[in-house]
Protein backbone atom coordinates (compact mmCIF):
# COMPACT_ATOMS: atom_id res chain seq x y z
CA UNK A 1 0.00 0.00 0.00
CA UNK A 2 2.62 2.41 -1.00
CA UNK A 3 0.10 4.47 -2.90
CA UNK A 4 -1.88 5.47 0.19
CA UNK A 5 0.42 8.27 1.36
CA UNK A 6 0.19 9.74 -2.11
CA UNK A 7 -3.59 9.78 -2.08
CA UNK A 8 -4.05 13.00 -0.09
CA UNK A 9 -1.61 14.66 -2.40
CA UNK A 10 -3.52 13.55 -5.48
CA UNK A 11 -6.84 14.56 -3.98
CA UNK A 12 -5.58 17.94 -2.89
CA UNK A 13 -4.27 18.49 -6.41
CA UNK A 14 -7.68 17.59 -7.75
CA UNK A 15 -9.45 20.04 -5.50
CA UNK A 16 -6.88 22.74 -5.87
CA UNK A 17 -7.37 23.11 -9.62
CA UNK A 18 -10.98 24.31 -9.59
CA UNK A 19 -10.21 26.44 -6.58
CA UNK A 20 -7.44 28.03 -8.56
CA UNK A 21 -9.72 28.67 -11.51
CA UNK A 22 -12.26 30.35 -9.24
CA UNK A 23 -9.49 32.39 -7.79
CA UNK A 24 -8.61 33.64 -11.27
CA UNK A 25 -12.26 34.54 -11.87
CA UNK A 26 -12.34 36.54 -8.64
CA UNK A 27 -9.28 38.44 -9.72
CA UNK A 28 -10.86 39.27 -13.06
CA UNK A 29 -13.93 40.51 -11.22
CA UNK A 30 -11.70 42.71 -9.10
CA UNK A 31 -10.06 44.01 -12.27
CA UNK A 32 -13.45 45.02 -13.64
CA UNK A 33 -14.32 46.88 -10.45
CA UNK A 34 -10.92 48.45 -9.90
CA UNK A 35 -11.14 50.59 -13.04
CA UNK A 36 -14.45 52.01 -11.85
CA UNK A 37 -13.57 52.47 -8.20
CA UNK A 38 -9.87 53.06 -7.78
CA UNK A 39 -8.11 56.38 -8.18
CA UNK A 40 -4.49 56.18 -9.16
CA UNK A 41 -1.66 57.88 -11.00
CA UNK A 42 1.54 56.61 -12.47
CA UNK A 43 3.66 55.99 -15.52
CA UNK A 44 3.67 53.03 -17.85
CA UNK A 45 5.51 51.84 -20.90
CA UNK A 46 4.05 50.47 -24.09
CA UNK A 47 6.20 48.36 -26.32
CA UNK A 48 5.50 46.53 -29.51
CA UNK A 49 7.83 45.45 -32.24
CA UNK A 50 9.24 48.69 -33.59
CA UNK A 51 7.76 51.04 -31.04
CA UNK A 52 8.55 51.87 -27.43
CA UNK A 53 6.91 54.73 -25.56
CA UNK A 54 6.33 55.94 -22.02
CA UNK A 55 3.09 57.47 -20.79
CA UNK A 56 1.72 59.22 -17.77
CA UNK A 57 -1.76 58.42 -16.46
CA UNK A 58 -3.98 60.21 -13.93
CA UNK A 59 -7.18 58.40 -13.06
CA UNK A 60 -9.67 59.81 -10.58
CA UNK A 61 -12.93 58.33 -9.37
CA UNK A 62 -15.05 60.85 -7.54
CA UNK A 63 -18.70 60.28 -6.62
CA UNK A 64 -18.80 57.37 -9.05
CA UNK A 65 -17.55 59.52 -11.94
CA UNK A 66 -14.36 58.50 -13.68
CA UNK A 67 -12.08 61.18 -15.03
CA UNK A 68 -8.83 60.23 -16.68
CA UNK A 69 -5.95 61.93 -18.45
CA UNK A 70 -3.22 60.19 -20.40
CA UNK A 71 -0.21 61.78 -22.03
CA UNK A 72 2.77 60.40 -23.85
CA UNK A 73 5.94 61.41 -22.05
CA UNK A 74 8.40 60.98 -24.91
CA UNK A 75 8.26 62.22 -28.47
CA UNK A 76 4.95 63.73 -29.50
CA UNK A 77 2.79 64.66 -26.51
CA UNK A 78 -0.15 62.52 -27.53
CA UNK A 79 -2.85 63.27 -25.01
CA UNK A 80 -6.33 62.01 -24.21
CA UNK A 81 -8.75 63.20 -21.57
CA UNK A 82 -11.75 61.02 -20.82
CA UNK A 83 -14.64 61.54 -18.49
CA UNK A 84 -17.18 58.81 -17.80
CA UNK A 85 -16.27 56.76 -20.83
CA UNK A 86 -16.52 59.76 -23.12
CA UNK A 87 -13.45 61.21 -24.73
CA UNK A 88 -13.29 64.95 -24.12
CA UNK A 89 -10.22 65.80 -26.09
CA UNK A 90 -7.45 64.23 -28.13
CA UNK A 91 -4.27 65.57 -29.61
CA UNK A 92 -2.84 64.58 -32.94
CA UNK A 93 -4.75 63.75 -36.04
CA UNK A 94 -8.19 62.74 -35.03
CA UNK A 95 -9.92 60.80 -37.72
CA UNK A 96 -12.75 63.06 -38.70
CA UNK A 97 -16.20 61.86 -37.78
CA UNK A 98 -14.95 59.36 -35.30
CA UNK A 99 -18.24 57.58 -35.38
CA UNK A 100 -20.77 57.19 -32.64
CA UNK A 101 -18.77 58.55 -29.77
CA UNK A 102 -21.87 59.66 -27.96
CA UNK A 103 -23.31 56.20 -27.41
CA UNK A 104 -20.11 54.93 -25.89
CA UNK A 105 -21.00 53.07 -22.80
CA UNK A 106 -18.61 51.84 -20.20
CA UNK A 107 -18.33 48.21 -21.12
CA UNK A 108 -17.79 46.05 -18.15
CA UNK A 109 -15.67 43.00 -18.40
CA UNK A 110 -18.16 40.25 -19.19
CA UNK A 111 -16.78 37.26 -17.36
CA UNK A 112 -19.20 34.69 -18.73
CA UNK A 113 -18.45 35.69 -22.29
CA UNK A 114 -14.75 35.76 -21.60
CA UNK A 115 -14.85 32.23 -20.20
CA UNK A 116 -16.51 30.93 -23.34
CA UNK A 117 -13.55 31.87 -25.51
CA UNK A 118 -10.61 31.92 -23.13
CA UNK A 119 -9.52 29.58 -20.40
CA UNK A 120 -8.72 31.70 -17.36
CA UNK A 121 -6.07 30.44 -14.98
CA UNK A 122 -3.96 31.93 -12.26
CA UNK A 123 -0.40 31.04 -13.08
CA UNK A 124 1.52 32.55 -10.18
CA UNK A 125 2.71 35.63 -8.38
CA UNK A 126 5.19 38.27 -9.36
CA UNK A 127 6.18 41.90 -8.86
CA UNK A 128 5.51 44.87 -11.11
CA UNK A 129 6.39 48.53 -10.37
CA UNK A 130 7.57 47.48 -6.95
CA UNK A 131 4.18 46.02 -6.05
CA UNK A 132 3.19 42.38 -5.59
CA UNK A 133 0.93 41.11 -8.39
CA UNK A 134 -0.95 37.94 -9.32
CA UNK A 135 -0.53 36.57 -12.82
CA UNK A 136 -3.69 35.62 -14.71
CA UNK A 137 -3.36 33.85 -18.04
CA UNK A 138 -6.16 34.11 -20.60
CA UNK A 139 -5.50 31.33 -23.05
CA UNK A 140 -7.64 31.30 -26.19
CA UNK A 141 -9.77 28.20 -26.76
CA UNK A 142 -9.40 28.46 -30.54
CA UNK A 143 -6.90 29.84 -33.03
CA UNK A 144 -8.91 32.98 -33.81
CA UNK A 145 -7.57 35.18 -31.02
CA UNK A 146 -4.41 35.88 -29.10
CA UNK A 147 -3.61 34.97 -25.52
CA UNK A 148 -3.22 37.58 -22.79
CA UNK A 149 -1.20 37.52 -19.60
CA UNK A 150 -2.47 39.95 -16.99
CA UNK A 151 -0.51 41.02 -13.93
CA UNK A 152 -3.01 42.39 -11.42
CA UNK A 153 -2.07 44.45 -8.41
CA UNK A 154 -2.70 42.46 -5.22
CA UNK A 155 -3.89 45.50 -3.31
CA UNK A 156 -6.22 47.12 -5.85
CA UNK A 157 -6.75 44.63 -8.70
CA UNK A 158 -5.48 47.12 -11.27
CA UNK A 159 -3.78 45.70 -14.32
CA UNK A 160 -0.13 46.68 -13.86
CA UNK A 161 1.18 44.67 -16.76
CA UNK A 162 -0.39 43.04 -19.77
CA UNK A 163 1.27 40.90 -22.41
CA UNK A 164 -0.22 39.82 -25.71
CA UNK A 165 1.05 36.47 -26.99
CA UNK A 166 0.51 34.69 -30.27
CA UNK A 167 -0.04 30.95 -30.69
CA UNK A 168 3.70 30.31 -30.67
CA UNK A 169 4.06 32.12 -27.37
CA UNK A 170 5.83 35.06 -28.99
CA UNK A 171 5.35 38.43 -27.37
CA UNK A 172 3.39 40.84 -29.55
CA UNK A 173 3.08 43.77 -27.19
CA UNK A 174 3.85 44.77 -23.65
CA UNK A 175 2.02 47.22 -21.44
CA UNK A 176 3.65 47.69 -18.06
CA UNK A 177 3.52 50.18 -15.24
CA UNK A 178 6.86 51.38 -13.95
CA UNK A 179 5.42 53.52 -11.19
CA UNK A 180 2.04 53.58 -9.49
CA UNK A 181 0.55 55.61 -6.66
CA UNK A 182 -2.82 54.92 -5.17
CA UNK A 183 -3.59 58.56 -4.50
CA UNK A 184 -6.26 60.56 -6.32
CA UNK A 185 -4.78 63.11 -8.74
CA UNK A 186 -5.82 66.74 -8.23
CA UNK A 187 -7.63 68.98 -10.70
CA UNK A 188 -4.47 70.51 -12.16
CA UNK A 189 -3.15 67.11 -13.11
CA UNK A 190 -6.39 66.23 -14.87
CA UNK A 191 -6.54 69.46 -16.84
CA UNK A 192 -5.84 69.01 -20.53
CA UNK A 193 -3.00 70.94 -22.09
CA UNK A 194 -3.59 73.47 -24.86
CA UNK A 195 -2.77 70.89 -27.53
CA UNK A 196 -5.74 68.74 -26.65
CA UNK A 197 -8.53 69.29 -29.17
CA UNK A 198 -12.08 68.68 -27.98
CA UNK A 199 -13.61 65.69 -29.71
CA UNK A 200 -17.12 67.12 -29.71
CA UNK A 201 -16.02 69.84 -32.12
CA UNK A 202 -14.56 67.35 -34.52
CA UNK A 203 -17.86 65.51 -34.32
CA UNK A 204 -19.94 68.56 -35.25
CA UNK A 205 -17.78 69.24 -38.25
CA UNK A 206 -18.07 65.72 -39.57
CA UNK A 207 -20.84 64.76 -41.96
CA UNK A 208 -23.92 63.02 -40.67
CA UNK A 209 -23.54 59.44 -39.69
CA UNK A 210 -26.16 56.89 -40.50
CA UNK A 211 -26.10 53.32 -39.31
CA UNK A 212 -24.64 50.89 -41.79
CA UNK A 213 -26.73 47.92 -42.74
CA UNK A 214 -25.51 47.35 -46.22
CA UNK A 215 -22.82 44.86 -45.30
CA UNK A 216 -22.35 41.75 -43.26
CA UNK A 217 -19.81 39.01 -42.90
CA UNK A 218 -20.71 35.44 -43.86
CA UNK A 219 -18.22 34.15 -41.38
CA UNK A 220 -17.03 35.58 -38.07
CA UNK A 221 -14.74 33.94 -35.58
CA UNK A 222 -16.98 32.46 -32.87
CA UNK A 223 -17.78 34.81 -30.02
CA UNK A 224 -17.35 38.06 -31.90
CA UNK A 225 -20.36 40.37 -31.97
CA UNK A 226 -21.02 43.62 -33.75
CA UNK A 227 -20.22 46.47 -31.39
CA UNK A 228 -20.84 49.45 -33.64
CA UNK A 229 -21.18 50.43 -37.24
CA UNK A 230 -20.91 53.71 -39.03
CA UNK A 231 -20.71 55.25 -42.48
CA UNK A 232 -18.59 58.29 -42.97
CA UNK A 233 -17.51 60.29 -45.96
CA UNK A 234 -13.80 60.75 -46.28
CA UNK A 235 -13.25 64.48 -46.70
CA UNK A 236 -10.19 63.95 -48.87
CA UNK A 237 -11.24 61.16 -51.18
CA UNK A 238 -15.00 61.84 -51.13
CA UNK A 239 -15.74 58.16 -50.91
CA UNK A 240 -18.11 56.57 -48.46
CA UNK A 241 -16.43 54.28 -45.97
CA UNK A 242 -18.45 51.83 -43.94
CA UNK A 243 -16.83 50.72 -40.72
CA UNK A 244 -17.95 47.87 -38.50
CA UNK A 245 -16.41 47.00 -35.16
CA UNK A 246 -16.65 43.59 -33.51
CA UNK A 247 -15.50 42.31 -30.14
CA UNK A 248 -15.46 39.12 -28.11
CA UNK A 249 -15.28 40.76 -24.70
CA UNK A 250 -11.52 41.24 -24.84
CA UNK A 251 -10.36 41.49 -28.44
CA UNK A 252 -11.62 43.90 -31.06
CA UNK A 253 -11.37 44.15 -34.79
CA UNK A 254 -12.75 46.60 -37.35
CA UNK A 255 -13.89 46.05 -40.91
CA UNK A 256 -13.66 48.95 -43.37
CA UNK A 257 -15.46 48.85 -46.70
CA UNK A 258 -14.76 51.34 -49.41
CA UNK A 259 -15.88 51.37 -53.05
CA UNK A 260 -12.95 51.25 -55.41
CA UNK A 261 -14.52 53.26 -58.24
CA UNK A 262 -12.43 51.51 -60.83
CA UNK A 263 -9.06 51.94 -59.15
CA UNK A 264 -6.75 48.97 -59.53
CA UNK A 265 -5.62 47.96 -56.07
CA UNK A 266 -3.59 45.00 -54.91
CA UNK A 267 -4.48 42.89 -51.89
CA UNK A 268 -2.36 43.73 -48.87
CA UNK A 269 -1.39 42.03 -45.64
CA UNK A 270 0.32 44.00 -42.92
CA UNK A 271 1.39 43.12 -39.40
CA UNK A 272 2.12 46.02 -37.10
CA UNK A 273 3.06 44.60 -33.72
CA UNK A 274 -0.17 43.12 -32.41
CA UNK A 275 -2.34 44.74 -35.05
CA UNK A 276 -2.97 43.07 -38.37
CA UNK A 277 -4.43 44.69 -41.47
CA UNK A 278 -5.70 42.63 -44.38
CA UNK A 279 -7.12 44.25 -47.51
CA UNK A 280 -9.04 42.16 -50.02
CA UNK A 281 -10.55 43.13 -53.31
CA UNK A 282 -14.18 42.00 -53.52
CA UNK A 283 -16.51 42.05 -56.47
CA UNK A 284 -20.13 42.88 -55.69
CA UNK A 285 -23.14 43.59 -57.88
CA UNK A 286 -22.74 47.31 -57.13
CA UNK A 287 -19.12 47.39 -58.21
CA UNK A 288 -15.80 46.48 -56.75
CA UNK A 289 -15.02 47.25 -53.15
CA UNK A 290 -12.00 46.97 -50.92
CA UNK A 291 -12.62 45.18 -47.62
CA UNK A 292 -10.00 45.87 -44.97
CA UNK A 293 -9.93 44.05 -41.65
CA UNK A 294 -7.90 45.69 -38.89
CA UNK A 295 -7.50 44.27 -35.42
CA UNK A 296 -5.53 42.42 -32.81
CA UNK A 297 -6.32 39.02 -34.31
CA UNK A 298 -4.23 36.43 -36.15
CA UNK A 299 -3.56 37.05 -39.84
CA UNK A 300 -5.42 33.95 -41.03
CA UNK A 301 -8.55 34.90 -39.15
CA UNK A 302 -8.48 38.44 -40.53
CA UNK A 303 -8.04 37.05 -44.02
CA UNK A 304 -11.03 34.76 -43.65
CA UNK A 305 -13.21 37.58 -42.37
CA UNK A 306 -12.18 39.82 -45.26
CA UNK A 307 -13.10 37.10 -47.73
CA UNK A 308 -16.51 36.56 -46.11
CA UNK A 309 -17.80 40.11 -46.44
CA UNK A 310 -21.06 40.19 -48.40
CA UNK A 311 -23.44 42.87 -49.48
CA UNK A 312 -26.83 43.08 -47.81
CA UNK A 313 -28.03 42.18 -44.38
CA UNK A 314 -27.32 38.91 -42.71
CA UNK A 315 -30.39 36.68 -42.85
CA UNK A 316 -29.38 34.63 -39.87
CA UNK A 317 -27.16 35.54 -36.96
CA UNK A 318 -23.95 35.31 -38.86
CA UNK A 319 -21.68 33.92 -36.24
CA UNK A 320 -23.10 30.46 -35.70
CA UNK A 321 -20.60 28.58 -37.80
CA UNK A 322 -17.23 28.03 -36.16
CA UNK B 1 26.58 -16.84 -84.32
CA UNK B 2 24.40 -17.48 -87.31
CA UNK B 3 24.08 -14.96 -90.05
CA UNK B 4 20.26 -15.05 -89.78
CA UNK B 5 20.27 -14.30 -86.09
CA UNK B 6 22.55 -11.31 -86.65
CA UNK B 7 20.34 -10.01 -89.46
CA UNK B 8 17.29 -10.34 -87.26
CA UNK B 9 19.08 -8.39 -84.56
CA UNK B 10 20.08 -5.74 -87.08
CA UNK B 11 16.48 -5.36 -88.15
CA UNK B 12 15.37 -5.13 -84.54
CA UNK B 13 17.95 -2.40 -83.80
CA UNK B 14 16.77 -0.46 -86.82
CA UNK B 15 13.16 -0.65 -85.71
CA UNK B 16 14.21 0.39 -82.24
CA UNK B 17 12.99 -2.89 -80.85
CA UNK B 18 16.27 -4.53 -79.89
CA UNK B 19 16.95 -5.59 -76.35
CA UNK B 20 20.24 -4.98 -74.60
CA UNK B 21 21.76 -8.28 -75.72
CA UNK B 22 20.86 -7.84 -79.37
CA UNK B 23 22.22 -4.32 -79.41
CA UNK B 24 25.51 -5.56 -77.97
CA UNK B 25 25.71 -8.34 -80.53
CA UNK B 26 25.14 -5.90 -83.38
CA UNK B 27 27.75 -3.47 -82.07
CA UNK B 28 30.27 -6.26 -81.75
CA UNK B 29 29.62 -7.43 -85.25
CA UNK B 30 29.75 -3.96 -86.71
CA UNK B 31 33.44 -4.01 -87.51
CA UNK B 32 32.66 -6.58 -90.14
CA UNK B 33 32.15 -4.81 -93.53
CA UNK B 34 29.60 -7.42 -94.52
CA UNK B 35 27.41 -6.52 -91.59
CA UNK B 36 27.76 -2.85 -92.43
CA UNK B 37 26.67 -3.57 -95.99
CA UNK B 38 23.63 -5.39 -94.72
CA UNK B 39 22.89 -2.47 -92.43
CA UNK B 40 23.01 0.06 -95.25
CA UNK B 41 20.87 -2.13 -97.46
CA UNK B 42 18.30 -2.36 -94.71
CA UNK B 43 18.44 1.40 -94.38
CA UNK B 44 17.72 1.82 -98.08
CA UNK B 45 14.81 -0.58 -97.89
CA UNK B 46 13.46 1.19 -94.83
CA UNK B 47 13.85 4.62 -96.45
CA UNK B 48 11.98 3.42 -99.50
CA UNK B 49 9.19 1.98 -97.42
CA UNK B 50 8.87 5.17 -95.37
CA UNK B 51 9.53 7.39 -98.39
CA UNK B 52 12.35 9.06 -96.48
CA UNK B 53 15.19 11.06 -97.95
CA UNK B 54 18.26 8.88 -98.14
CA UNK B 55 21.88 9.63 -98.78
CA UNK B 56 23.28 6.29 -99.82
CA UNK B 57 26.80 5.28 -99.01
CA UNK B 58 27.20 7.76 -96.27
CA UNK B 59 29.19 5.85 -93.73
CA UNK B 60 29.62 8.09 -90.76
CA UNK B 61 30.50 5.27 -88.45
CA UNK B 62 33.68 4.27 -90.28
CA UNK B 63 34.73 7.92 -90.59
CA UNK B 64 34.33 8.39 -86.86
CA UNK B 65 36.26 5.19 -86.18
CA UNK B 66 39.08 6.35 -88.41
CA UNK B 67 39.21 9.74 -86.69
CA UNK B 68 39.32 8.09 -83.29
CA UNK B 69 42.17 5.87 -84.33
CA UNK B 70 44.23 8.84 -85.41
CA UNK B 71 43.59 10.77 -82.20
CA UNK B 72 46.56 11.07 -79.90
CA UNK B 73 46.24 9.92 -76.32
CA UNK B 74 46.22 13.01 -74.11
CA UNK B 75 49.42 13.41 -72.12
CA UNK B 76 48.90 13.03 -68.41
CA UNK B 77 49.33 16.38 -66.69
CA UNK B 78 51.57 16.48 -63.65
CA UNK B 79 49.64 17.90 -60.73
CA UNK B 80 51.36 20.63 -58.79
CA UNK B 81 50.63 21.55 -55.16
CA UNK B 82 48.79 24.68 -56.33
CA UNK B 83 46.16 22.59 -57.94
CA UNK B 84 45.14 20.91 -54.70
CA UNK B 85 45.23 24.25 -52.90
CA UNK B 86 43.03 25.63 -55.66
CA UNK B 87 40.59 22.78 -55.13
CA UNK B 88 40.59 23.45 -51.42
CA UNK B 89 39.89 27.09 -52.10
CA UNK B 90 36.95 26.17 -54.29
CA UNK B 91 35.58 23.87 -51.59
CA UNK B 92 36.03 26.56 -48.98
CA UNK B 93 34.31 29.22 -51.02
CA UNK B 94 31.41 26.89 -51.69
CA UNK B 95 31.09 26.34 -47.95
CA UNK B 96 31.20 30.07 -47.32
CA UNK B 97 28.62 30.65 -50.01
CA UNK B 98 26.31 28.04 -48.52
CA UNK B 99 26.73 29.44 -45.02
CA UNK B 100 26.18 32.97 -46.24
CA UNK B 101 23.16 31.80 -48.17
CA UNK B 102 21.65 30.21 -45.09
CA UNK B 103 22.40 33.32 -43.11
CA UNK B 104 20.92 35.58 -45.70
CA UNK B 105 17.90 33.36 -45.95
CA UNK B 106 17.40 33.54 -42.19
CA UNK B 107 18.02 37.22 -42.24
CA UNK B 108 15.35 37.57 -44.86
CA UNK B 109 12.97 36.10 -42.36
CA UNK B 110 13.99 38.59 -39.75
CA UNK B 111 13.85 41.46 -42.16
CA UNK B 112 10.39 40.32 -43.13
CA UNK B 113 9.32 40.52 -39.53
CA UNK B 114 11.03 43.82 -38.97
CA UNK B 115 9.70 45.32 -42.16
CA UNK B 116 6.23 44.84 -40.88
CA UNK B 117 6.98 47.15 -38.04
CA UNK B 118 6.44 50.77 -37.70
CA UNK B 119 9.07 53.34 -37.08
CA UNK B 120 9.49 54.59 -33.58
CA UNK B 121 12.41 54.59 -31.29
CA UNK B 122 14.32 51.70 -32.80
CA UNK B 123 17.20 52.08 -30.39
CA UNK B 124 14.82 51.25 -27.58
CA UNK B 125 12.85 48.47 -29.15
CA UNK B 126 13.72 45.27 -27.42
CA UNK B 127 13.50 41.84 -29.00
CA UNK B 128 9.80 41.32 -28.85
CA UNK B 129 9.73 38.41 -31.18
CA UNK B 130 12.39 35.91 -30.30
CA UNK B 131 15.44 35.56 -32.39
CA UNK B 132 18.28 37.85 -33.28
CA UNK B 133 16.30 41.03 -33.22
CA UNK B 134 18.94 43.15 -34.84
CA UNK B 135 17.13 46.17 -36.03
CA UNK B 136 20.02 47.55 -38.02
CA UNK B 137 18.30 47.08 -41.33
CA UNK B 138 15.23 48.69 -40.25
CA UNK B 139 16.83 51.60 -38.48
CA UNK B 140 18.05 52.68 -41.87
CA UNK B 141 14.57 52.54 -43.20
CA UNK B 142 13.13 54.64 -40.45
CA UNK B 143 15.45 57.45 -41.42
CA UNK B 144 13.54 58.17 -44.55
CA UNK B 145 10.22 56.85 -43.39
CA UNK B 146 7.45 59.31 -43.95
CA UNK B 147 4.60 57.56 -42.25
CA UNK B 148 3.58 54.43 -40.47
CA UNK B 149 3.52 52.64 -43.78
CA UNK B 150 6.73 54.03 -45.18
CA UNK B 151 8.85 51.16 -44.04
CA UNK B 152 6.07 48.65 -43.90
CA UNK B 153 5.13 46.00 -46.35
CA UNK B 154 3.43 48.63 -48.41
CA UNK B 155 6.61 50.10 -49.70
CA UNK B 156 6.64 49.86 -53.44
CA UNK B 157 2.87 49.82 -53.65
CA UNK B 158 2.05 53.46 -53.83
CA UNK B 159 -1.38 54.88 -54.09
CA UNK B 160 -4.60 53.62 -52.70
CA UNK B 161 -3.35 51.48 -49.85
CA UNK B 162 -0.81 54.05 -48.75
CA UNK B 163 -3.56 56.59 -48.40
CA UNK B 164 -6.13 54.39 -46.75
CA UNK B 165 -4.42 51.91 -44.45
CA UNK B 166 -2.82 54.38 -42.01
CA UNK B 167 -6.20 55.99 -41.57
CA UNK B 168 -7.89 52.64 -41.04
CA UNK B 169 -5.30 51.57 -38.47
CA UNK B 170 -5.66 54.83 -36.59
CA UNK B 171 -9.40 54.74 -36.74
CA UNK B 172 -9.48 51.20 -35.39
CA UNK B 173 -7.12 52.06 -32.55
CA UNK B 174 -9.00 55.22 -31.64
CA UNK B 175 -12.42 53.63 -31.75
CA UNK B 176 -11.18 50.79 -29.59
CA UNK B 177 -9.69 53.31 -27.19
CA UNK B 178 -12.88 55.36 -27.11
CA UNK B 179 -15.11 52.41 -26.47
CA UNK B 180 -13.00 50.64 -23.93
CA UNK B 181 -12.63 51.69 -20.37
CA UNK B 182 -11.04 48.51 -19.10
CA UNK B 183 -7.46 49.65 -19.46
CA UNK B 184 -5.26 52.31 -21.02
CA UNK B 185 -4.00 49.71 -23.47
CA UNK B 186 -6.06 50.72 -26.54
CA UNK B 187 -5.01 54.31 -25.92
CA UNK B 188 -1.36 53.23 -25.88
CA UNK B 189 -1.87 51.37 -29.15
CA UNK B 190 -3.39 54.45 -30.73
CA UNK B 191 -0.54 56.58 -29.41
CA UNK B 192 2.04 54.23 -30.88
CA UNK B 193 0.49 54.76 -34.31
CA UNK B 194 0.88 58.50 -33.89
CA UNK B 195 4.60 58.11 -33.28
CA UNK B 196 6.64 58.87 -36.28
Amino acid sequence: MRVLPLLPLLLSGWFAVPAHADDAQDWLKRLGQAEQQQSYQGTFIYERNGSFSTHGIWHRVQDGKVRERLIQLDGAAYEVVRADGRTECVTGKVVSGLGDVADTTARQLNLQRLNDWYSVTRTGDSRVAGRPVVVIALTPRDQHRYGVELYLDRETGLPLKSLLLNDKGQLLERFQFTHLEITPPDDSQLKPSGQCRPVAMADDASPTIKPAHAWHSDWLPPGFELLSSAVRRDPKTKSEVTSLMYDDGLTRFSVFLEPLKGAAVADVRLQLGPTVAVSRHLTTPDGDIMATVVGEIPMGTAERIALSIRAGQAETPSQAKP
Amino acid sequence: MSREALQESLSAVMDNEADELELRRVLNAFDDPQTRDTWSRYQVARAVMHKDLLIPRLDIASAVSAALAEEQTPVKVVRGPWRSIGRLAVAASVTVAVLAGVRLYNQDDIVGVQLAQQSGQPSLSAPMVKGPAVLANYTENTEHGTGPMANGVLQGQPGWQDQRLPGYLRQHAEQAALKGTESPLPYARAASLENR
